[in-house]
């Protein structure tokens, strides 16, 4: 018999009931529920939705982490719902594309997205209901959008309790970017979940505080920091907003955190400009908080020299390697069992072998497959075995190491996987763009572009006029994209780009800008 | 120091490019190499050292040293 989030869930309310569960800002002062209350807030949420028909229902979320943005998760996945988080800095129309691929018939939406109700209502006819995630009642006139509150309060004290959904259920929808330019959603059971938090060979003591700075729609942070931390007892304190993450780091003074790469560059930034006369225990409290030991990182991979680095203050990094496939850790370092450069053991739950290089995962935290997208999954799911596009090896100590990818993803030091096809087609839009490849370098993405011959030849463009409509057309692009989809650099080409024998272009080459051989 | 050579200098805690060399048209991201976040980790240590609240959405539409430079003097007026 599987196990299930819910049976995490109560065994937490149970275990550390006292215990703070989630801390968070509110008009700048620290808030707080403990297990118990976040337990019966969960239980309202999960018999306001069954009291509402969305039982077995697709129900989306979307908006940036916050107690009732967790409440509302736990609430579907712990009754028989299928909860499917999605991405709050997506333009309109890229949310609306997904909340209609994925079924959706509810939605928890951020108060702050607001603004989108109307479009979103305009463009998703199978959505019935949209709770606004905010603790005043409200109830608009369209008859389909409520409150949170609303919802907590529609299920009563004696109300009937949704069933206990079974181990193989899906239990979430994951987005992830898809290498054809369209993002797959990623389905994850009860027991995929509950597995990979149990194989997580992670301990802490009750109480021990995590600060949780990571997008809560992917499934490393909901998973690790929120689903594992609980499990611990662990008390979870929301980043309110990037802008704010080491004043954060000082007021809640974390334990432990889980970060991408990108965020320990950053501090290491703040830490090496600072004056070389402070001591490093000084300049550590100062930017860490003061408790800080532990940072795991995850979602790509980590330049070795920060470990070194960051040890010289006290604070231990320890890389892993998943994805949300797999629910998503596949393997971890861990305090104690570690070696610099290698994304360490993996889980008990997760067997690897290799195919032509690939790591290959098969275990009991392994998707379900890709929402209704039968091909997809059979090009990555064979026999059981998923196919991580990654390439590695094992050393003769058991530790896993990455040295290459097979897919054609750029994977940015923030974790985000980048479809470059997925940007090279709304650029393409541009009439002066000819030819266009999108790389990733310097945690940004650079678009090389070819401009189209005839449009620069029509309207007798010089160099740099070129250069600047190309720029202005980047800029227009940009605001309409999330930043980790933004375009940071430029690379405009004298000669188009090499192609193939099939006509395509040779990614790998791309940085090559010569003239083409003449037949 | 002046409230400007202050922003700079924590400008410079980013990149590789000393105050006294910075432009007002120069780019955080394309030409001064910052990241992402080390863009928003600038924001909130401007509004830490100049005691300012900055609308995140305002503020992410800031390119150049010139936008960031007037985005705080309205807001320190």
């Amino acid at each position: 018999m599987g196990i299930l989030v819910r049976d995490i869930m109560e065994e937490s309310e149970k275990t550390f009931s006292d215990i703070a569960a989630v801390r968070w800002l509110e008009k700048k002062e620290i808030a707080e529920k403990s297990y118990r209350e976040l337990a019966e807030c969960v239980r309202a949420v999960r018999k306001g939705l069954l009291a509402e028909g969305f039982q077995g229902k697709h129900i989306a979320l979307i908006g940036v982490s916050s107690v009732e943005w967790i409440e509302s998760y736990l609430g579907i996945i712990t009754g028989n719902a299928v909860a499917v988080p999605l991405d709050a800095g997506l333009p309109a129309e890229d949310l609306i594309d997904l909340l209609n691929r994925s079924d959706a018939e509810a939605l928890f939406l951020g108060a702050k997205h607001k603004p989108l109700l109307k479009t979103i209502l305009a463009n998703c006819p199978a959505l019935k209901k949209v709770w606004l995630l905010q603790e005043e009642e409200v109830q608009e006139e369209d008859g389909k959008t409520a409150s949170f509150a609303n919802l907590k309060v529609a299920a009563h004290m004696d109300s009937e309790d949704a069933e206990r959904p079974g181990p193989d259920d899906v239990a979430t929808i994951i987005f992830t970017s898809g290498t054809t330019g369209k993002s797959k959603g990623v389905m994850l059971t009860q027991s995929n979940l509950a597995e990979n938090v149990r194989s997580v060979n992670f301990t802490a003591e009750p109480g021990t505080v995590l600060l949780s700075v990571l997008p809560i729609h992917h499934a490393f942070c909901l998973v690790m920091d929120w689903l594992k931390g609980f499990s611990l007892g662990s008390t979870v304190c929301i980043n309110d907003s990037l802008l704010h993450m080491v004043r954060n780091m000082s007021l809640f003074r974390p334990d432990v955190m889980l970060m991408v790469p990108l965020m320990i560059e950053t501090i290491y930034k703040r830490l090496s400009s600072a004056d070389p006369a402070i001591p490093k225990q000084v300049l550590a409290e100062k930017v860490f908080g003061g408790n800080l030991k532990i940072i795991f990182s995850g979602g790509a991979h980590l330049d070795p020299f920060y470990i070194d680095e960051f040890a010289q203050y006290g604070v231990g990094i320890y890389e892993g390697y998943g994805m949300s496939e797999c629910s998503p850790v596949i393997s971890n370092n861990m305090p104690g069992d570690c070696k610099k450069g290698s994304i360490g053991r993996p889980l008990d739950n997760a067997k690897i072998v290799f195919e032509d290089g690939e790591i290959l995962v098969k275990g009991s935290s392994v998707m379900k497959g890709y929402y209704k997208m039968p091909e997809e999954t059979a090009e990555t799911l064979k026999d059981g075995w998923l196919h991580t596009g990654d390439k590695g090896y094992m050393d003769e100590d058991g530790f896993l190491f990455i040295n290459g990818r097979v897919k054609n993803l750029i994977i940015l030091s923030n974790g985000e996987n980048i479809s470059p096809e997925e940007i090279e087609n709304k650029l393409g839009l541009s009439p002066l763009v000819g030819e266009v490849i999108v790389t990733g370098e310097n945690n940004g993405l650079t678009a090389r572009i070819y401009p189209d011959q005839d449009v620069v030849g029509a309207k007798g463009l010089g160099e740099e006029e070129i250069r600047g409509a190309l720029q202005a057309f980047l800029d227009q692009y940009n605001k309409t994209q999330p930043t980790y989809r933004q375009i940071t650099a430029l690379v405009v080409r004298k000669n188009p780009f090499i192609r193939n024998s099939t006509k395509k272009i040779k990614r790998q080459e791309a940085m090559i800008d010569e003239p083409l051989p003449t037949a | 120091m002046t409230k400007e050579m202050q922003f700079k200098e924590i400008v410079a805690q980013y990149c590789n490019v000393e105050p006294e060399e910075m432009e007002n048209e120069m780019r955080f991201r394309e030409d001064l190499g910052f990241s992402s976040l080390d863009f928003m980790s600038f924001l909130g240590e401007l509004e830490d050292t100049f005691d300012v609240e900055l609308e995140e959405e305002e503020a992410l539409k800031v390119l150049t040293i010139a936008d960031a430079l007037q985005l705080l003097e309205r807001l320190t007026v």
